[in-house]
């Protein structure tokens, strides 16, 4: 790391300090209402109990099991959806408008019916999953294979090149760059699909415990879980950015 | 080695280009000059055989593996290195590693580029790339070399150094070339033999030069070589002819 990237680094973590700061001061004094708003220190110790007692750990593998299992189906159902309505024109044509509406509607509205045709276990919460990021991964192939750099495939027949030698030379490494840049994007809708699932209807789950904490208004509780939520997300934001950065060395 | 005859071409309705007939022989660097719209560019894909004559016919005894072809808008596949993508070429037709490897590391080197290998085309430069689009095509020792325009997007200084290692290397190789390009002055100092393709539509070849300057040739000395300026201004004022009596027939 370079010097004015610690700086920026620096700056930033004091800024936040600053900010954990204040609010705890006024929560303290009373400035703002600790029933509303606790301070850090009471979000942290409710924290930490929760690893303490460790049955925190059951819900976080729930949430985990529906949010992973989902995105990888929805990343392959998607591709391969995209792939086939890019180089079929009539598997397209079907295709193209029933995404296209699906992409329009915020799909998490499903929720609800998910729950009541696959119930309360884990199988909804993958379904919610699914939705959103199958359809975002069909969008990406798609667009992907059709917007390939004509001139690459020129210069490849050209050279003498096929369709298996287009497909492996210029489609393939043209939609894995598409494909790895949506990944982050894809992380966030994960953990939205399942934790809203979960909100929805469950006995388990980061998003069963967050609506525990609602009902029981709760707020230590509900700040300590959307802490949680967000570094596992920045956590795999993370990953995700690095397979990025890896795969993609030529950009 | 290719012989273009009577060829007349359109995308339906009034040709393009009509009755054109122009040969290149073996060895020989052909270029083809013209304004826009005189269809240079059509005349290059119809001998490439992606465009199909009104009528006429193209004539090549060649296969079609030792055509190579230059665009000047070619791109490298990004993801590729250099050497990866100048031996793309010798991969697509099944030369197995590591002959493609080493066949590529010499034809980089032969255009300058040794111990760029590894380097992706992102982290070239202009003139880089073109010479790897060179390498790519020239690995595969293409008989015949269609080109239109292949260096117009490079800065001068560039273009020029590029354009002498071409030469340097065509003439090596015995290449034979048809060169498509707007710039009189390159086309007589690369070629033997320069066509003049009047305005379109209907746009026909009105003239056929030969420039008697001997090979091998510095591109720079070409220029003072005394048959040079007498050509071009000939070239010149043909074209500029054909030119006017196009607008004021508009």
């Amino acid at each position: 790391m370079n010097v004015r990237a610690t700086a920026l680094l620096v700056r930033r973590l004091v800024a936040l300090t600053v900010l954990v700061g204040l609010w705890e001061v006024l929560a303290r004094f009373g400035v703002i209402n600790p029933f509303y708003v606790p301070p850090p220190s009471k979000v942290a110790a409710t924290l930490f109990t929760l690893f303490a007692d460790g049955e925190i750990w059951t819900h976080i593998e729930a949430t985990f099991d529906a949010a992973l299992l989902g995105l990888a189906l929805g990343v392959i159902v998607g591709a391969v959806l995209g792939a086939a309505a890019a180089l079929l024109p009539y598997v397209g044509e079907i295709l193209d408008p029933v995404m296209t509406v699906l992409n329009a509607v915020p799909r998490i509205i499903l929720a609800p019916l998910f729950v009541i045709w696959f119930g309360i276990g884990i199988a909804s919460k993958v379904a919610v999953t699914f939705i959103l990021i199958a359809v975002l991964f069909f969008f990406t192939v798609y667009s992907g294979i059709k917007e390939v750099d004509q001139r690459l495939v020129d210069r490849v027949r050209t050279l003498g090149g096929g369709r298996a030698i287009l497909l492996r030379e210029v489609y393939l490494p043209a939609v894995t760059a598409w494909a790895l840049s949506q990944l982050k994007v894809a992380v966030g809708f994960a953990f939205t699909g399942a934790v809203v699932g979960e909100f929805v209807a469950s006995s388990r789950g980061l998003g069963y415990l967050l609506s525990f904490a609602q009902s029981t208004f709760n707020a230590s509780l509900t700040l300590a879980l959307l802490v949680l939520i967000m570094v596992f997300v920045f956590l795999l934001f993370a990953l995700a950015g690095r397979l990025e950065k890896r795969l993609l060395r030529w950009r | 080695m290719l012989d273009v005859s009577n060829l007349t071409l359109g995308y339906g309705g009034e040709p393009v280009l009509e009755g054109a007939n122009l040969r290149v022989e073996a060895g020989q660097f052909v270029s083809l000059v013209g304004p826009s719209g005189s269809g240079k560019s059509s005349l290059l894909r119809a001998i490439m055989g992606l465009q199909q004559p009104t009528s006429g016919t193209v004539t090549n005894d060649l296969d079609h593996s030792s055509i190579g072809i230059l665009f000047q808008d070619d791109a490298l596949l990004p993801w590729r290195t250099a050497i990866d993508n100048v031996s793309l070429g010798l991969r697509i037709r099944g030369k197995p590693w590591p002959d493609y490897r080493d066949t590529a590391e010499a034809w980089l080197g032969k255009l300058g580029l040794a111990g760029l290998e590894q380097r992706f085309p992102r982290a070239l430069s202009g003139g880089q790339r073109k010479r790897v689009a060179l390498a790519q095509v020239l690995a595969l020792q293409p008989r015949l070399l269609l080109m239109d325009e292949p260096f117009a997007a490079l800065d001068a200084i560039v273009r020029h150094r590029v354009t002498q290692d071409l030469l340097d290397l065509v003439e090596g190789e015995k290449i034979s070339v048809l060169l498509v390009t707007h710039d009189l002055e390159e086309a007589l100092v690369l070629s033997d033999v320069v066509y003049l393709l009047g305005q379109g539509p209907r746009a026909r070849i009105r003239e056929r030069y030969s420039v008697p300057i001997s090979r091998p040739r510095d591109i720079m000395k070409a220029r003072t070589n005394p048959s040079f300026a007498p050509l071009l201004q000939r070239l010149w004022q043909d074209l500029s002819a054909e030119v006017d009596m196009m607008r004021r027939v508009a």
